[in-house]
Parts: C-alpha cells; structure tokens; sequence
C-alpha cells in the first residue's frame, strides 16, 4: 500500500499515466490500424531518435538550463556522415566514431559559451543552432546527399531476434542514462546544481565543470541519433531534424522535468517521448497535413505543461468531487 | 473585556485550524492609536496566523476583527489594507527594479486627470513629502535594488504609512538591520505614534520589545498567555511565558578549548574589504566574529571559505599554509559553511534529507565506481536519529521541514564531510526558540568533539553566550580579540558601532 502510494507521488506516475490515457485514445480512434504490429514496429523506429535526442535534452534541463540545438547538430553530424563516406570515401568504421566526437565538440561548444562565457543557454543554443545547421547547409550546398552506404541501413532496419535494432539501442542508452544518474557522482551533481546553483557551489560541487557536461554530453546523445537518422534515410541533409528541438524539450517536460532544474526523471522522459511519438502515429494514419501536425504537437506540449502546472489545482477539485463516492475511503 | 471595544483595532475570540493543528485557540486582546503592542511568542506560536488574519491573508474561523468597536471581515490583502491595516513582512513585497516612487504607489499610479497616463511629477511630489514626514533621507527616484536591506525595509514602512494606514503589523522588521539601522526604525516607529498610527510588533529579540513597546501579547501554542503593559513585566518573566521553561537554560554554553591552534589567519587582505584581520582559532573554540551588518565579518568568512581571493597575507589550517580558491578546495581541507541563507545558499529543497547530507562528500557513499543509495539511506537514518532531525526528512525533501530541522540537516552535513572547522553565519536566524537551543547543544557536542567553530551572529547576547572568545570587526578590521566573558554586550554593541566607551553611561 505505502509502495504504491510512493510510486504514484514520483515523478513518472503522470506520463505513465498520459501515456495510457493516449494509447487508449489513438487505438480507439484508428480502430485495427495503430495496434497493428506492422505500425507499432514503425513507431519504435520513430520514436527511438526522439527519445534518445531526449535523453540530452533531460540531463541540461537537469541543470537548470535549455538546450535548443539538437535538432541542429543531428542535421550537421547527417550530413558530415554523408559527406565522409559518399563524397570523400571514408569508412563508416571510421566516419561514424569521427561524427560522435564532432557531437561532443558541438555540445562543447555550447557548454563552454553558456557555462563559462556566462551566456545564458538559450540565447547560446538558440544562436548555435542557427549557426550549426548554416554550417551543414554550408557543406551540402543545400542539396540532400543520397545513397550514403549499402552497409547504413542495416544499422537502422536490422534486427535482433526478430526486433528491430533501435529498440535495443533505446534500452541501452536509457538504462544507461539512469545508472548515470542515479549511481554516479556527476549524475547525483547534475540535480544539486539545477536544485541550488549556489548551496551546490558552498557544498564543493564544481557547478561550472558540471553544467558543461551535461552539454556535452547532450552532444553526444544528439549526434547518436544523427548517425541513427542517416541511417535511416540512407541520406544526408541540412534539413533533417527540424522538430528535435521541440520533441526533445517537450519529452523532458511531459515527462515532468522542472524548466528551473534539479527535478526530472529519464524515464518519464522516456514516456513523454513515446507520448509525442504516438500523437505524431495517430495523425499520420489519419494522413493529417503536415502543417497540422506541427500545430498539434505545439498544443500537446502545452496542454501536457498546463496539466502539469494545474494538477495541484485539478487534485483537489477531483478530491471535492469523488468524496463522496468513497465515504470510508482514507 | 471592555477594553476591546474601546479599541482602535481589536481581535475577539478568534481561533483558526489548519489540518491537524490548533493555530489561534480563541484569542483576544485591542490595539489603542499611538500604540506599540509587541506580540511575543515563539515560532509556531500563533503570531504569524494571527498577523495574517489581520491582513486578510487568512479569514479566522471563529471570532471577529473589530475596527473602533465595530465587526470587519476581510476577504484579500487588499480588503485589509483599504480598511487600513498594512503589513511589513519578513520578505519584502517591493519590486527590486523599479523606484521608491514606483513602488510606494505600486498598483495605486496617480493619473492625469481624466486619462490613463501616469501623473509622474505628482507621483514624485507625494513620494517626496511621504519620505520627509518620516524624515527620511531617500531620493525618490532611486532603484529600491540599490538601496541596503535596511533602506529597502525604510520604504516598505513608508509605503504602508503612505497609504493612510491606521495599523501597521511589522513581522521581524529587524531581522536583517545593524545597530544603526535598528536605532533609525525605533525613532521611525516613536514618528508613526506620535501621529496617532498602531503598531504591532512582531520579534524575537526583546531587548527592541522593551525598548519600543507599549504593551505585550504573549501567545503559547495558539493560545494568549496574558496582555499587559511592559512597564509591569521583566525580560526574564516574558521569556518564561514565552518558552515555559527556566531562562538559566537559554544558553547551555559548554567550553571545550584545546591550546592547539586550528585555523590561523595572518594580515589577511582580500580583494573584496578584509584588511589587515588577524586572529586564531584553537581546537575545540567557538570563536566569535561581532559586528553589525557590512561590518566585513561575513567578508573575513568569504576568505576562509575560498570564496574571496587574498591579495595579502596567509592562511594556516592545521599548522599548514593554505590558499584556497574554491569552497571546493576548503571543503577537501576539512572546512564546512552554515550560510545565512538556508533557502538560497543552503538547502536543496528537491532532495530529500538523505541527499542533502551526503552533497559534501558524495565520495563517502561510492561502492567501487557507484554511489550506494542504501549505504546513502544509512548515513540519512544515522544523523536523524542522532541530531534528532524529524523523521519525515528521511523520505520528504527538505522544503517541507521546518528551519530548525533543514538548519539540522546542513550541519549533518558537515558532520558526514568530517568537517574540523565550521563556519556557522547567523545559524539560530529564524528559528524558534526550541531550535536554537538544539543548534547550541549541537555546537557544545561539536566542540567537544575536537570541531572549532567561527561563529557570526548579530544577536548579540548569543554570539557573547556561545563564544569562547569574540572578535569585534569594523570596516574589514579585527579591532579586538576578547574572552567573551570579560565582554558585555554593551561593550560589544559600542565597539562595533564605533562607540567610545568614555563619558557612555550603562543603559
């Protein structure tokens, strides 16, 4: 019973929760369809790069800070991929390490700018973001690079006993994500400067060093998925990942991450990612415009902030409500 | 009683519940015009809810506010303060970045007559006259960020007073003034009675009681112990009343010096007003730093703790010259901080009590590469039970603890990082009696223990109480180094302030 109560105050029980609620809705609204095994293997590729950008996008939320550039740095890890091994014959044994450690350099970058050239991360990532997806219009010329590798797609449509590998690489980087930050000293340090910048700082906490790795490490996380994202399309372009930005941040929020930092959870996260993907499922089998789906998965965002910032309120008009079905009940 | 009739203000019977606690238990007394009444209690007492029942913040749920004998019922704040009732709270309602003018007519502009633009030089002009009724030295355009604490709290009362009040509920008022400062609200408050206006005077430090008030209200667990004028009661029959126990008790100082120095600060200067400060901290000492607000005391603190660079001078802990530059590095070297400000600089209100004892020295809880979270949760069970911190703190985070426990859980925290010295900046501030005397209980049991404490405090006859000898700073100098029994809180207060001790009369 105090177990349960426990699980139901944590932070994951409401995406779970939304997440139930948008499943029963989208199955009951596309009857046959969603719950097609042929779909729901279509959707955990989807969501796998979302979620993993989302990873990222959690552990600078963590901190207290934003980060609006993974959607750029997947673009730009695409298409240096791209242009690596179609234009310049690397191997992609080589080519994919080399984009990983160019994410970890993007994400440096931001880190260093927000950290300790003390620009606020917005204004950091907001700018980097621009300047990093110019960068790979800048190297593709704008035009989209196609046919990367015979040896890309298995990367993405391979499977392992018979289900896809981006299930199992959303498994890793999820259970590793939580031992992170669960079990380790930065992990732990990541809540206590998003918490309280300053008692972080009197505790001996290096606030600095911390904040810039969770960037870089949100680098990181964005250039897996843009090596996953050429990999899918067997193709580079400057125009890939326009809608990370927001389903990263939107993931993290709807898993209940605080915008101030110190509270969240990465697999909540995990939740809101699988919450945003299947709304995006639903409203592409009912072959909804695109223009549309974008103005969805804003009102999404903010409906699911807006139950999160209301649920005190709505708490109690349900408890004024339900009283008095359950007299005994306390 | 008759008596609340006849008053200006008055409350009558009023009681007020919160789930599962009793806060005001049918409780009342009157305020007359030109009155200071102190209302006295500890935390947890009662004076907080009752001050807000006037304010409108809570509606009572039985009992009535009368206003010159005739019932009112405020709904808001706002409703309060149109019948006359203004409240200066402990956290300012000031907006840091606009004027004094700004401010004092903060949701009240004046406008032009007939249109909605803002009347700026009649807004200035009213500001101005506000200021010099209160004979108050303050341009009325100034940013209220730019003023000290104490200015800030000089335009909060100015802008009660400017809106007609007849009562004005000052909660603490003096929480965060120097010597100085305080002398300048005592005059201000003599100012506002004599034009006829009521205070209500909420504090935990008597000696301004006696000094301003007319008349006390004591309230014991929701309850009035008695209403009387000061001139019939003695500090030690108020405190009684207040905490139910002997005064004898107030300070259980314990003294555990051992003659090996500890910390040795040598012709220190920092860059940020330390000058020339020199002194020793012995093993076990509790050594006190006395000085008002600005003083550099909280300065000499910044150094020691890394926070501060030193431009001059050195530094020896434990016989061993250090120079730190991050609390990072003092932390590592054995030094602990208790900062001022438990809610910004102190407490992680997202972790619960086990997380923020262990946030020093997470080292302390790694299995091989890993943090234990039950090894985490045994160091957690361990200093609740011997701090006697609540024992919801294991599994609540700490923004539901009371200040007296979240001050517990920082100092567990030193403990659980083997902190040898431990500087502790104003650490009964806010707390209610019962708790500051477990902090006193915890520095004799640290001392004894081989800990040196470097203790600031502005109350003063605590920091004499609790220290085994004092350090009066001025302006970023040490000008004394005194065994705080040979020093009275007289002397203390006049060598802080500057005071020559000649031709000065015992008061």
């Amino acid at each position: 019973m105090r177990r349960a109560e426990k699980y139901l105050r944590s932070t994951i029980a409401g995406p779970v929760l939304v997440f139930i609620a948008v499943v029963l809705i989208v199955a009951a609204i596309t009857p046959g369809r969603f719950l097609a095994a042929r779909n729901l293997s279509n959707l955990s590729l989807q969501v796998s790069i979302v979620a993993i950008v989302a990873i990222g996008g959690t552990l600078v939320i963590l901190t207290g800070g934003i980060d609006l550039s993974p959607g750029a740095i997947v673009a730009l890890v695409c298409v240096v991929l791209a242009e690596l091994v179609k234009n310049m014959g690397v191997p992609l044994s080589l080519g994919i390490p080399l984009v990983l450690v160019l994410g970890l350099f993007l994400g440096l970058v931001n880190g260093l700018l927000s950290t300790y050239g003390k620009i606020p991360s917005f204004i950091v990532t907001l700018a980097t973001m621009n300047i990093y997806r110019g960068a790979a219009f800048l190297i593709t010329k704008a035009l989209t690079i196609f046919s990367v590798s015979p040896h890309l797609e298995s990367i993405f449509y391979g499977k392992f006993l018979g289900i896809p590998l981006p299930f199992y690489y959303v498994v890793v980087s999820y259970g590793v994500a939580a031992v992170f930050l669960r079990n380790t000293i930065l992990g732990r340090s990541l809540y206590a400067v998003g918490g309280n910048q300053s008692a972080a700082n009197l505790s001996g906490i290096p606030v600095n060093r911390t904040r810039l790795m969770a960037f870089v490490l949100a680098g990181f996380a964005a250039s897996v998925a843009g090596v996953l994202e050429t990999a899918w399309l067997n193709s580079g372009s400057a125009n890939y990942g326009q809608e990370l930005a927001l389903g990263s941040i939107g993931a993290a929020v709807i898993g209940g991450a605080s915008l101030t930092g110190g509270v969240g959870n990465v697999f909540a996260t995990l939740f809101g990612a699988l919450i945003v993907a299947i709304a995006q499922n639903a409203l592409n089998l009912h072959a909804v415009q695109a223009a549309w789906q974008d103005i969805t998965l804003g009102l999404v965002l903010i409906g699911a902030v807006g139950l999160d910032m209301w649920r005190g309120n709505l708490g109690s008009l349900a408890s004024r409500v339900f009283r008095g079905f359950s007299p005994g009940d306390r | 009683m008759a008596s609340e009739e006849s008053s200006l203000w008055a409350v009558q019977g009023i009681s007020k519940s919160f789930p599962g606690v009793l806060a005001l238990d049918d409780v009342s007394f009157g305020i007359q015009s030109g009155e200071v009444h102190a209302l006295l209690g500890e935390n947890g007492s009662g004076k907080s809810t009752l001050a807000k029942c006037l304010a409108g913040v809570y509606s009572p749920d039985r009992g009535q506010i009368l206003h010159r004998g005739k019932p009112v019922t405020f709904h808001s704040p706002t409703a309060s303060r149109a019948q006359g009732i203004a409240t200066i709270y402990q956290e300012f309602s000031l907006v840091p970045t606009l004027s004094i003018a700004e401010n004092i007519f903060l949701g009240n502009f004046k406008t032009r007559k007939g249109s909605r633009m803002i009347d700026w030089p009649a807004m200035r002009e009213r500001t101005r006259e506000v200021l010099a009724r209160l004979s108050l030295n303050l341009d009325p355009e100034a940013i209220v960020n730019s003023l000290s604490v104490a200015g800030q709290q000089l335009v909060e009362i100015a802008k009660a007073f400017s809106m007609d009040s007849t009562l004005l509920i000052m909660d603490e008022p003096t929480a965060s003034l120097g010597l100085a400062e305080t002398k300048h609200l005592m005059d201000l408050i003599r100012r506002l009675t004599e034009q006829k206006k009521a205070v209500i005077y909420i504090s935990h430090r008597l000696d301004e009681v006696f000094e301003i008030a007319d008349r006390v209200t004591i309230l014991k667990d929701g309850r009035r112990v008695t209403t009387s004028p000061l001139a019939t009661l003695q500090m030690g029959d108020v405190v009684r009343m207040m905490i139910g126990f002997n005064v004898e008790r107030h300070y259980p100082k314990e003294s555990h010096v051992r003659d090996v120095p500890c910390l040795e600060i040598e012709n220190v200067h920092s860059a940020n007003g330390v000058h020339d400060v020199s002194f020793t901290i012995r093993t076990g000492e509790v050594f006190g730093l006395g000085g008002m607000l600005g003083s550099g005391r909280t300065e000499i603190a910044r150094v020691i703790y890394g926070l501060d660079s030193i431009t001059q001078g050195k530094i020896r802990l434990n016989g061993r010259e250090v120079r730190f530059r991050s609390p990072r590095e003092a932390i590592a070297s054995g030094i602990g901080l208790i900062p001022e400000n438990r809610k910004f600089d102190g407490s992680f209100f997202n972790f619960e009590g086990p997380k923020n004892i262990t946030v020093s020295r997470l080292k302390g809880i790694l299995r091989g590469p890993w943090l234990s979270l039950s090894t985490e949760r045994a160091v957690g069970r361990k200093y609740i039970k011997t701090m006697n911190i609540s024992p919801s703190a294991m599994d609540r985070t700490v923004q539901f603890l009371s200040g007296g426990n979240q001050q517990k859980v920082i100092i567990a925290r030193w403990l659980f990082s083997n902190a040898r010295l431990l500087i502790m900046d104003e650490p009964t501030q806010g707390v209610d009696i019962g708790a500051k005397l477990e902090v006193y209980r915890v520095i004799n049991e640290l001392t004894a223990s081989g800990i040196s404490i470097l203790l600031i405090s502005s109350d003063f006859p605590e920091l004499l109480a609790m220290s085994d000898r004092v350090a009066v700073v001025r302006d970023g100098h040490v000008l004394q180094v005194t065994e705080s029994k040979r020093l009275s809180e007289y002397e203390l207060l006049g060598a802080a302030s500057g005071v020559r001790r000649e031709g000065e009369s015992e008061s």
